[in-house]
Formats: structure tokens, sequence, C-alpha cells
């Protein structure tokens, strides 16, 4: 395990023993040397986000001492829980828990792209995986931080907490959904960690509600779950998807918000951008193709959506769909965040209709997992809410879409007609209490 | 042990090499310690094809000063060697020179000149410029191997036709090198105008965020754009993008204040100069100060050759970055400090 | 800056502000980079107007130095090259001092660099010059602004710009 780098001197220190231990006459151009540095780069610069990496690693030892001391409770990702250990940009290891999640949903991806969240429960049942999709989770209002500052850290903070104990509570492991909510839940538990007044006033705030301060030992995002179990989806897929180039948008709220904490892996884009989601739809088999604007944002913003949709919408369109189709010659672009498939799915149309060409469907990794592994493209994967044309897509993966069209009309007519719905069923509301090895 | 021996120079670049010829001219007998297996430092070493301001080939300038050291008996020559340890006071120092092959030898001297010279940026470590990853992302200092062969060419063959230097990489940036190496702009800007002459048809844009083309030098700036068309950027790149093709440059240009994002069939960096592991294994023999960048550090920033370290001086790029030019002087000054060291030393006979 | 009744340009301003106006932060964007489509349709649903409202981007990503080849060969355009970008010229211009759009400095490097949008919004503004030539008397590098700006316009319309 690489430790994490102190500064750009002791960073310039092990850039130059790599280079002396060359022979130094001539600089022999490898590409994993040039990957190395690269990586190099990437931790320096998670330190520009709140904090250090240093700093990161202390709030986690001090997280440690408070629970020793007694002061908070620390929901710890037991055996039980079966984790997969990742490297995350920091260098450190993070576990992530396979088994009993509490899905802590979104509230976007709910209401725009149903399909994202019923792919990832469909693949649950289908490993046999126990889980929780509990009706007693609130929103993580993360929107206020963006979007009005009308909310605080304090508030932001509690309700964070809230959602985490009422998970701890039912003995399952928080499973983030949101990228938003993943990436603010770590800022606030950066700060009630890291702040005694802040833990003091959420401590009241919970104590009002008749719960605990317990924070979470990790905090984890699904990509990072469908990461740790892509090797277990792809034993299971139904389509041959090698024909599928697909292009990933990773989120900015999952790897730049304490960029220092999300999934990096040495075998996925060497190792220096997110591995999550680029792993799935490699691990399924499909080829993942790189663009010049993987880095930039969906066009979303928060901000932005709020007060200029028409940039957010030209954003998205001209800056990424465009580059994707172009550059990429993708059949797909994967996504893992609510927010991002909204704004590629639901902008195009408007270009279209301006006379532009470039169209690709957006869709989840979940759904693409899901897809490949033989879900219903309607009645699970819920495609029929996908403005951009998916039809290409499935017919190059071999899904007979027509058939699952019919399909779907005569199971909506079973419904009307009083039936219940096959897959959305009332889930388990909580998990029996593990016993202690 | 040889007690004829007067001064011991460390580095064989163009600042040790100019003090070499000097003290030897003036009667003094020089030991040249080169940690590499071959004379003459950086021009050298990388092939450098002419010089700036006014491209004189390099050879002009280098081969009287490595010929002299070779064939003048009173310079004695140890390639691939470095100095391992010291004692001793000026005017009687004690000297121990290790070759790479094992062998040792210790020389008994007046006075010691550290010459030990500057590495070329390695542009890898920041990884913006894609360079190691892409191709047709070159350093200054390949294109000189390039210059002198004659042939422009990219990766597969191919004549560039759109060619983008990069100015200040690995210079005057917090997170790789703070410093301006203060020749790279006349260095690439003598590159595009060798570049023009060699490709007619080529389009070349320098991106830069200042010309530092100091003294003299200025004209080359001048007669890149008024005789040779060249074109030049005011901003930094902020990514280089390989799209299998071509290489995508992003930037802005700040005099329009707006992104651009515009494809090049070459980019030449510009790459800065930064101390190697020779400056730092002569500082660590003789006790030399580095400075909080990793150079030699003079004893006042003014006066270049006093160490700080009596009868040790200093001389060339080991003690801030800069043109052969100066580096030569340098090796001169030096020369003569020690001269002075030998002269009133009463153990050193007096040269005619 | 002479403070004066009122500002003449405003009812310019005024027309350009009427598109994309509901934009809530319209003021950043501008005008020229807006796209309102009077009518529209997606599918059988009308999203003219605000629905349908786009905004181009703003990157350049080609250099077309056509119109620079042409202003070379010019009489009173062949010094361009020598320019610098200093702006000693922009500096000493009486009309730059009441026109915010008349920028020697500016056109001269938006045509050496081939800003094919930027030409095309400012095109006209090179017919304020007054031509009293100050500009070329303060010139470092000899490039004669003063006729540079008449080549630019002739060049302006060879091109086909205007």
């Amino acid at each position: 395990m690489r430790k994490p780098v102190r500064n750009w001197r002791s960073l310039r220190r092990m850039a130059n023993t790599i280079i002396d231990s060359g022979g130094g006459e001539e600089i022999e151009l490898k590409e994993e040397d040039a990957k190395y540095f690269e990586k190099l780069v990437a931790e320096r610069r998670a330190k520009l986000a709140l904090g250090t990496v240093e700093d990161y690693l202390r709030m986690l030892e001090k997280m440690r001492e408070l629970e020793a001391s007694g002061e908070i409770m620390v929901h710890h990702v037991e055996e039980d829980y079966e984790p997969v250990s990742v490297r995350t940009l920091s260098g450190r290891t993070k576990k992530v828990p396979t088994v009993d999640t509490w899905q802590h949903k979104s509230c976007g991806q709910c209401g725009h792209i149903p399909g994202y969240v019923t792919s990832l429960f469909w693949i649950m049942r289908e490993l046999g995986i126990p889980f929780i999709d509990d009706t007693n989770q609130t929103s993580c209002t993360a929107w206020n931080y963006y979007g009005s500052g009308t909310s605080n850290t304090v508030a932001l903070s509690s309700v964070f907490l809230r959602n985490m104990h009422v998970a701890y509570e039912k003995n399952a492991y928080p499973l983030i959904h949101c990228g938003t909510s993943y990436g603010d839940y770590k800022e606030c538990r950066f700060l009630v960690v890291m702040s005694r007044d802040i833990r003091e006033r959420v401590r009241n705030i919970l104590k009002k509600v008749d719960r605990d301060l317990v924070i979470p030992e990790e905090l984890v995002h699904y990509s990072e779950w469908l990461h740790v179990m892509r090797s277990r989806i792809a034993e299971k897929r139904k389509y041959d998807v090698s024909g599928i180039t697909a292009a990933v948008h990773a989120a900015c709220h999952t790897y730049k918000l304490m960029a220092e904490d999300y999934t990096y892996d040495d075998s996925v884009m060497g190792g220096v951008k997110p591995a999550p989601t680029t792993s799935v739809a490699l691990a399924l088999g499909a080829k993942v193709a790189d663009y010049s604007t993987w880095y930039d944002c969906c066009g979303f913003g928060f901000r932005h959506i709020l007060t200029e949709r028409e940039v957010s919408r030209s954003f998205a369109y001209f800056r990424k769909i465009q580059p994707v189709v172009r550059e990429a010659k993708a059949d797909v672009l994967l996504v893992h965040d609510t927010g991002c498939v909204t704004t590629f799915d639901k902008s195009q149309f408007v270009f279209h209709a301006h006379g532009y060409k470039e169209s690709v469907p957006v869709i989840s990794d979940s759904q693409f997992a899901a897809l490949t592994m033989g879900a219903h493209p309607f009645i699970v994967c819920q495609l029929q809410w996908h403005l951009a044309d998916w039809r290409p897509l499935l017919t190059k993966m071999g899904i007979d879409w027509e058939k699952a069209q019919s399909e779907y009309k005569s199971y909506l007519e079973g419904i009307k007609k009083g039936g219940r719905p096959e897959f959305i069923r009332s889930p388990p509301r909580k998990l029996a209490p593990r016993v202690k090895t | 042990m040889s007690s004829e021996d007067s001064v011991l120079i460390v580095g064989g670049g163009p600042a040790g090499l100019r003090a070499a010829v000097d003290l030897a001219e003036m009667g003094f007998n020089v030991v040249l310690v080169e940690r590499r297996a071959e004379l003459g430092g950086a021009p050298i070493r990388w092939k450098y094809h002419t010089l700036a301001p006014d491209m004189r080939p390099t050879e002009e300038v280098m081969s009287p000063l490595i010929d002299a050291c070779k064939s003048n008996q009173r310079i004695k020559v140890y390639t691939s060697s470095v100095a391992s340890s010291f004692s001793g006071s000026p005017g009687e120092f004690s000297v121990e020179v290790k070759g790479a092959d094992g062998s040792s030898s210790t020389h008994r001297v007046g006075a010691i000149i550290v010459a030990t010279g500057f590495e070329h940026f390695d542009a890898r470590v920041d990884p913006r410029y894609a360079y190691g990853r892409a191709p047709d992302v070159i350093g200054i200092n390949e294109l000189e191997g390039m210059l002198r062969s004659g042939k422009i060419v990219r990766h597969d063959g191919s004549t560039p036709r759109r060619i983008g230097f990069v100015f200040c990489v690995g210079s005057r940036d917090r997170s790789t090198n703070p410093w301006c190496c203060t020749v790279c702009c006349g260095v690439s800007i003598k590159q595009a105008i060798e570049l023009r002459r060699l490709l007619p048809d080529s389009q070349i844009y320098m991106i830069y965020m200042d010309i530092r083309t100091w003294g003299l030098w200025e004209k080359l700036y001048w007669d890149s754009m008024e005789k040779y068309g060249i074109n030049y950027i005011r901003g930094r790149v902020g990514e280089v993008y390989y799209t299998g093709e071509k290489l995508l440059v992003k930037g802005e240009d700040t005099l329009v204040r707006g992104p651009i994002e515009v494809l090049f069939d070459m980019l030449v960096l510009a790459v800065g100069m930064e101390p190697g592991e020779g400056t730092r294994q002569a500082a660590r023999v003789f006790g030399l100060n580095l400075n909080e960048y990793g150079f030699l550090k003079p004893r006042q920033p003014n006066i270049h050759f006093d160490s700080g370290v009596g009868g040790v001086f200093l001389a060339g790029a080991c003690v801030a970055p800069m043109s052969i030019e100066e580096a030569l002087e340098e090796g001169s000054a030096a020369a003569m400090q020690a001269a002075k060291v030998l002269i009133r030393s009463s153990k050193q006979r007096v040269p005619i | 800056m002479v403070d004066g009744p009122e500002t003449h340009s405003a009812k310019r301003d005024d027309e350009s502000k009427e598109k994309g106006k509901f934009i809530v932060e319209r003021d950043y964007i501008e005008p020229t980079r807006i796209v309102e489509p009077s009518s529209l349709t997606a599918e059988g649903v009308d999203i003219s107007g605000r629905w349908g409202t786009i905004v181009l981007p703003r990157t350049i990503n080609e250099f077309d130095t056509s119109i620079y080849e042409r202003v070379k060969r010019l009489p009173g355009g062949s010094h361009i090259a020598n320019c610098w970008q200093c702006g000693n010229c922009s500096a000493i211009c009486p009309v730059a001092h009441e026109h915010p759009e008349f920028n020697p400095r500016y056109l001269i490097h938006i045509v050496k660099m081939g800003y094919t949008s930027e030409i095309e919004r400012l095109k006209d503004s090179v017919y304020l010059c007054s031509g009293c030539g100050l500009c070329s008397s303060v010139c470092p590098r000899g490039v004669d602004p003063q006729h540079v700006m008449i080549a630019l316009s002739l060049a302006f319309h060879a091109k086909g710009v205007l």
C-alpha cells in the first residue's frame, strides 16, 4: 500500500527516485511511469478538497478516538456485512459491505429515472443478497446546500446522522444511491468529527427525535458496491455485450467531493480515473472508450439547473453528448448518479429539434448490468422513462425490445384490472440482529 | 597520490570545461571529474543541434573545449567518476575520486570548482501534458536531436503541419518547479525558426505566459514574428488529450478571454531546468548549502562563485538556471578565483 | 471617464436583451450565443421560445488564417505579423476611448489567430477608425495599425464577411 503523499516536495523526491534509477542518460518514455506520475498528481489534487489527505486520515483517526472515549458510536463494517476491500484515491483501503445493506435512495433518481433503483434491487435479488428498502428514509436535503443556501451545516449533519441511525437500528449498512447525498455525507461526517461545536449541536437535535450519534465507519456509494460485485454480476450475464462500446461519465459529487475517499483500481483506466462503472462495463465484456471531456460536469451543476437550465442542457449536449458520440463513438453513456442521467437523457431532444444529429442513450450502470443479466427492459429497467433513443442499443445487445414492449403492455393491463406488480413488492423493513462471534 | 594536481573540477559541461582549459592555459594542473561517460554536459548528451541566439552549431562552441581537455597534458580527465570524499583546507585539500568501475584515486589539490550543471525537467511529472503517454508530445531537448537529423516526423512517419510549443513546462508552477529556467523562451523560439526553415508549410504556435528573451536574445523573438510568421498565443495549457490521431490542446487565449481547444499534430514542451543528482551528491561531499529549490547556494546571491566554503567555488547551472554563454563565463570566473587561492598558497609554485 | 446625461447605446442593448430574457442569470451570457426559436416542435409538441432555447458554446476550436493571409498581402497590412499585442495602439487611440468595440490591438489579434466568430462580431467596428495615425506613431514594432485597419476593412469585404 502506497503511503499518502505529504506535499509536492516529497512527491518530487519520489519522482526523482524513479528518474534516477533509470540511469539518467536517456529518458525512456514508459507508459507505466507516466501513469504512476499521473497518480501522484491526482493524489496531490485530492488535497484540494475539504482539507488535505492527511486531514482526512486524521479525521478517521479522531473518529476512532471519539469512539474509544465513548463520545460517539461508530457503525463498523463488520465481517457480517461480507466486506470487500478497495483502494481509494488517498491510498487508504476502504471496506465496502456487500450484504445487508440499507438502501439510501435518491430523490431525483426515483422521480426521474426509477429504473435506476429498481435495477439495483433486481440485481441484489438475482444474486440472493438481502437488503432493506426502508420507507423511513428522508431526503438528505443537500439540495439546499447547493440550490438556495437555506440550509446549514448543523441541519444537514443532523439529517445525515438521522438517516444513518435509522439504518443502524435496523441492523443494515447504509448504501447511498445518490452522488450528492454521498458527497454531502462525507463532508458532514468530516465536520461532525472535527468540530466539537457542530457535534454537540447535532447531538442535541438528534436527542429531540430520540436518536443517538452513530457515525458509519465507511460511507459507501452504490457504484462502489457494483464495482466490488462486478465479477459475480458478470457470471450471471445473459447477453453478449462485447460489441457494445460504452462511454462513462463519473459524477462530480461522487469523486470530486472528498475526492480522497472514492474507489480507484490500478487495473481500471490505469488507476488514474475512478474505477466504478468503468469496471462494471469491462467486467460485463463491453468496451469502454475515452473522450476528451470525461472530467467535465454533465451540465446539471445544481445551481445552474435552477438558474439557467438553458445553459445546463446546452453544456450537456455540446460538451458531453457530442464528444461522446464523435470521439468515443459510444453506443451508450453509462452514468452513476441521478442528476447526470437526467441532464444527459432529457436534454437531447431539444437539440434534435434544432437539427443536431448526435444522440446516445443514457442509462445507469445498474440498468446496464441488469439488462445484460436479462432483466426486463420495461418492468425492471423502466427504459420507457428514458427520452434518448435506447432502441438501437437494445437491438445491438440482442434484446427483443418489441416483444418486451408488448409484454409490458399486457402487464400494465393486468395491473389496471387489479393485479399486483410482480416486481415491486414489500421488502423487509428490518433485518434480524446479527450474532456477534 | 599526485602532488602536482592543483585544481579539482567536478562536472565536465560548459562551465567545468571552460574552467579546466583556462586553468591549464594559466599553467595549473587540473583534475576533471565527470559523472557520465562523456565530456560536454547537457549540450552533448542531448545532441543540441545549434545554440541560441545565433544558431551556431553546438560543436563550434563545445568541441574546442572538449578537445583541449583531452589533449592538454595538464588536464587529467576522470569520466564515469565522482568525487566521493574531501578533507583539508584551502591550498591543501585531499579529494578521493571513485570510478564506476570500482577504481579509486586520491588527489591533493589547492582549490575545487563545482560545476555539476542541471537536468531537464521530466515532463511525466506533470501529467497534464500527456508526455510519455500520448505520441508526438516531445521536449525541447528531444527536438534538438530531430533538428540535427533534419527530419521532423510524427510517430507514424508523417510530417507535422501544425506544431505547438508549450512554454514553462515544469517551470513557474508551484506544483512542480516554481522558478524560471531563463533560457527556454529563447531556445524554443530558436527551434521554431529552425522548424519553419525545414518545414515552410507548417503553422507554428507558441503558447506562452511571458516571453523572456533577455538582452540581445530579443532579436530571436522579433525575427520569429517578422521574418518567420510564427504565432503567439498568450495562455497556459490546461490539458493535452490524444484523440487517437491528433493532440487536442485545451487552453485559454488570455488576450480574448476565451477557452480554446485546438488540434495539433505535434507539441514541443519547453521543459525547464532543475538540479540533478550530481549536484546533490557534490553538495553532500563538499558540505555545500542548497537553496530552497535544491540549487547550490552561494554565500550571497550576487556572487555565484563564492560557495561559502573556503577554496571551493561554484560555476554554471548548478547555481541557477542559465544559458551556455553564461555558464562559460562562470567557468572562467571560478577559474580566476581558484588561481587566486593557488597563487596565495605557499605550497604552490607561482606560474609564469 | 466623463459622465453624460444618458447612455446612447442603451437602445441597442435593449434589443439584444430581449433574447432569452427569462434566463435568471442572463447577464452572464453574450446575446450572440443565445438561440431562442420563434417556432420549433419536437415530435409534434411546441417547444418554441423558452423550452427550445439553447446556448451555443464559446470555445474556439479552429484557427482560420485565410483573412490573415489576405491582410498580409494588402498594402498597409504587410507588417501585421510584427504585432506582439502590447496595446500601445489602443492606449493612445482616441476612438477606443469613446467606443468599447473599437480596439485596434484586439482586432489585429483576432485576425492573426483567425477567430472567425469574434471577427464576425466586431467586423463593423473597423470603420470607427478615424485614421489619425497616432497608433502608428507609437507602435514599437512598426506594425502601422492605422493602415492595418484599412487593410482589415478590405480583407473583410473580399472574404465576404460583411
